[in-house]
């Protein structure tokens, strides 16, 4: 991130140091040459990792091939990205991975917080410590393994969910879960909050342990009960990390993931299941095809470079906190 | 900090570092290649070849598995020892398999012999065998002149890599079978009088008689998970009486595929039935592998379609609960009319088995010591043991006594024992030996049924049997381009595409067929058919005929 931070800051906010000037002189370069020296292991790290690798998006406009040598590939202009837009599979799992993303990001950030708020709110040290302990030890699990926790508690035989439903008595007979493509995006959204809640919540109870003790003090004074303290005090207190990480987490808005929709899926659900990832494995990478791959790839960076810029220019204009 | 370097230093900096960075680039790739020039030089030295007998040597042999290291004074090695003069060091695999590869082939870091495989073939790790063998072998020659042509490796046509499994002769006694069938519990069998179902309307009699009476029971199971689709897909060919060729069936050396013939839909049609009836387990086709071997594990299957070696976990399990009784068997049901193809024989694996690798200092003398060991009086003692120790022999039929089955399933005793590992990669008889044994003790007939427990004999005399092989018929000889499904689709081609497509709507629409209700199954079905004329299905038959064809050409052996 260094250097977008570097280059694209708006330009009403480069103030001109008297002292320094703009432009580049050897004055400037002698009395900056500590800060120059220390930036480079950075700038060089990231032109070696972040834009080095560019050079293998060529793929996409090629028919790939990894033994030949680059002046042997065969260059096929734009041919994968229309495959990938005429295919009726690709507009589903575009959609499938629109939908099954926005549930996450909605769910995982109301989850997190509300998590984060009542944990705030347990005095009792030991308590606070195992509910949080409890909660986020499932991120520690791959997701082969989560995901079969999940399709175990799912199943039709003894699975703990219908179990529990119909000793409610709210079904009467085992309803199979993962046979209605109704019920998958539920079913994933629900699973990522189980899996990564509790490690969601950390940050928020850091940002909340940094606000100033006195507003509460000072709400109490005016007197604020308990809920408008998280009202007027708490909630506002984070808004500035919610916000930061909602920009970042919807640059990641075309990542619904893989490992889940790929482990719990099945042909019956395929039409919801899918997401671009799955696609892409199957009909790029398993065939051989990583122009193909590539392409999808591209596409994906394409989407993502969009919506920050559009979420972080969208926080800029109602003024709150801002990434770029 | 950072905010205060200006743009304008930086845009600078940039172009200079990109310029250091490529010279840096440049001068690297300089060093590496001139570096890793010079080994290949001295590698390519020829091997040089002295004279004819073999003298004591020690060979290495890197075992492509895991393993444990015989004993010092191992009884077989010992004795190849004081026979050939050839002392072997083993090396096991430790971890994993590619990783290894990688390592041993970047440092050229060779085993005298070691375990085929594509990645050490396509790295040049191993010498051709061809002319070694025509010169210095008559053991290995005899031994795979019907196969000669298929064993080489396609993309060079050398031979490197000599198969461990998969030729044989004389008379071929499978006992215990690994291969397709519906299969149903041993209890099960028990209980109804052990019957023999030879359609599917006899078969799912049973699971209904037996449901109906242990309604706990899950009747009849099927998987359409991952790469595992099989046990879904390939009931329809092997029905009809077809060998298991993957998605197409071959008549007269021209393949088709079957999801959209009359045979497939029959099939479904019936599983759409026995589902209607709850004859099915409704999870079947939404559950994954594991809790497909959790269900064959509680023993509470009463039949399924499968390959024995793709549930044998669950029934490995339900042995140590010491449940034989809920372990299977498999019956080749057929359609009216068809006739029974469920066994074959199994194929050459062409990459696997022994090869010499480059670093060999004296090739001959190995290919010398391979051969010695081809011949039947070698093969008896790596195979079945020394007689009178391991084995007995009466009326000229070997077999063992109890104790000896007891020492040759003990581990301990193996090591020091028996040179399983070696005998593992090694070119070997299978099949039986000129005076008719069985080439080992696992697949001659009463040598195996007498090994088996109790509860088995009990059902393999109800049915008069001796194995479980017999349950099916014995196979004829494969057709040469046998199997179809082991056919390169070739990656990024448009059959691949379209393969990779057909699975899709089989695993889409064949589960929803199944699971509806019966009078919309025509409309289902027809959905099917329709989405599968609309795909390039001639791509993969074009190509699959186009293999057979090539392979019937270049495989026949004069």
């Amino acid at each position: 991130m260094a250097e977008t931070i570097l280059s694209k800051r708006p330009k009403k906010e480069q103030k001109i140091d008297p002292e320094i000037g703009v432009g580049l002189s050897w004055k400037t370069i002698k009395n900056q040459k500590q800060l120059i020296l220390m930036s480079f292991p950075i700038v060089i790290y990231i032109l070696i990792f972040n834009y080095v690798p560019i050079w293998g998006w060529l793929m996409a406009f090629q028919n790939y091939r990894p033994a030949l040598k680059f002046s042997k590939q065969q260059w096929v202009g734009l041919k994968h990205f229309k495959f990938l837009f005429q295919d009726d599979t690709f507009l589903t799992v575009l959609r499938n991975t629109l939908a099954m993303s926005m549930i996450n990001l909605v769910l995982s950030f109301a989850t997190a917080i509300i998590l984060a708020l009542l944990l705030n709110e347990i005095k009792v040290r030991f308590w606070k410590r195992s509910i949080q302990t409890i909660s986020y030890l499932p991120h520690f699990l791959s997701w082969i393994i989560a995901a079969g926790i999940v399709a175990t508690s799912l199943s039709v035989d003894d699975g703990i969910v219908n179990q529990l439903l119909m000793k409610m008595h709210i079904i009467t007979e085992p309803i199979m879960w993962l046979s209605e493509g109704k019920y998958f995006w539920g079913i994933v959204g629900l699973s990522n909050v189980w899996k990564e809640v509790g490690w969601n919540t950390i940050i928020y109870l850091a940002a909340i342990t940094s606000i100033d003790p006195s507003l509460y003090e000072s709400a109490g004074i005016d007197g604020a009960n308990r809920y408008q303290k998280i009202l007027y005090v708490t909630l506002p207190g984070i808004k500035s990390t919610f916000i930061i990480l909602l920009i970042m987490n919807i640059g990641h808005i075309l990542d619904a993931g893989f490992e889940i929709q790929y482990l719990l899926g099945n042909g019956l659900i395929v039409d919801w299941s899918q997401t671009i990832d799955i696609f892409v494995l199957k009909y790029g990478i398993a065939q051989g095809n990583y122009s193909l791959a590539t392409a999808a790839g591209i596409f994906k960076t394409v989407v993502s470079i969009i919506l920050i810029l559009i979420a972080n220019s969208t926080a800029k204009r109602l003024g709150e906190e801002r990434l770029i | 900090m950072v905010k205060k370097i200006k743009r304008p230093v930086l845009a600078a900096l940039v172009p200079v570092l990109a310029l250091g960075l490529t010279l840096t680039g440049c001068t690297d790739s300089k060093d590496a290649a001139s570096s890793t020039s010079s080994p290949s030089d001295s590698q390519a030295s020829p091997a040089a070849t002295k004279n004819d007998v073999i003298k004591p040597v020690a060979l290495s042999v890197f075992i492509g598995g895991p393993g444990q290291q015989p004993t010092p004074d191992n009884k077989i090695y010992k004795m190849i020892k004081d026979k050939t003069g050839v002392s072997l060091k083993m090396e096991f695999l430790v971890g994993d398999l590619q990783q290894k590869m990688g390592v041993m082939i970047a440092g050229g870091d060779y085993a005298d012999i070691m375990s085929g495989d594509d990645k050490l073939i396509a790295a040049g790790a191993f010498i051709p065998l061809e002319d070694l063998i025509e010169k210095y072998a008559p053991n290995l020659k005899k031994h795979y002149a019907s196969v000669w042509n298929q064993i080489k490796d396609p993309a060079s046509g050398h031979l490197y890599a000599m198969p461990a499994y998969g030729v044989y002769s004389g008379q071929v006694n499978d006992t215990a079978y690994g291969g397709p069938g519906f299969y149903l519990q041993k209890d099960v069998l028990k209980e109804m009088g052990y019957p023999t179902p030879k359609t599917l309307d006899e078969y799912f009699d049973i699971i209904a008689k037996y449901k109906a009476k242990h309604p706990d029971m899950i009747g009849f199971e099927t998987l359409s998970f991952d790469w595992r689709k099989f046990p879904l897909l390939n009931p329809p060919e092997h029905l009809a009486g077809y060998p298991n060729d993957g998605g197409v069936i071959v008549d007269n050396g021209k393949a088709q595929i079957f999801a959209d013939k009359d045979i497939a839909k029959t099939y479904y049609k019936k599983l759409n039935e026995i589902n209607a009836q709850g004859l099915m387990d409704k999870e079947a086709l939404v559950q994954n592998y594991d809790q497909y071997l959790a269900k064959i594990a509680s023993g509470r299957v009463i039949g399924m379609f499968d390959q024995q070696w793709n549930f044998n976990d669950g029934e490995l399990s339900l042995k140590s609960q010491g449940k034989f009784g809920s372990t299977y068997v498999g019956f080749p049901l057929l359609y009216p009319g068809a006739t029974e193809h469920y066994r074959d024989r199994p194929v050459v694996n062409i990459n696997r088995g022994f090869g010499i690798s480059t670093k060999a200092k004296d090739p001959v003398q190995i290919i010398k010591f391979l051969d010695a060991l081809m011949t039947e009086d070698w093969q008896k003692t790596l195979q079945w043991g020394i007689q009178g120790e391991d084995y007995e022999v009466k009326d000229g039929k070997f077999y063992r006594t109890p104790e000896q089955r007891a020492k040759a399933d003990d581990n301990t005793w193996k090591l020091a024992n028996k040179a399983d590992a070696f005998l593992g990669g090694l070119p070997k008889m299978q099949g039986s030996y000129s005076d008719g044994n069985a080439t080992d003790a696992g697949s001659q007939p009463q040598e195996f049924f007498e090994s088996l427990k109790p509860q088995d004999q009990e059902v393999l005399k109800a049915y008069n049997h001796k194995t479980w092989a017999e349950f099916f018929k014995s196979p004829v000889e494969n057709p040469i381009y046998y199997p179809a499904w082991s056919i390169d689709l070739v990656d990024g081609s448009p059959a691949k595409v379209a393969n990779q497509k057909m699975e899709d709507l089989a695993v889409k629409y064949l589960p929803k067929a199944i699971m509806v209700k019966p009078d919309e199954f025509e409309g289902v079905w027809k959905e099917y058919v329709d989405q599968i004329s609309k795909s390039n299905f001639k791509a993969i038959e074009d190509r699959i005929n186009e293999q057979i064809n090539w392979r019937i050409k270049n495989w026949s052996s004069k």
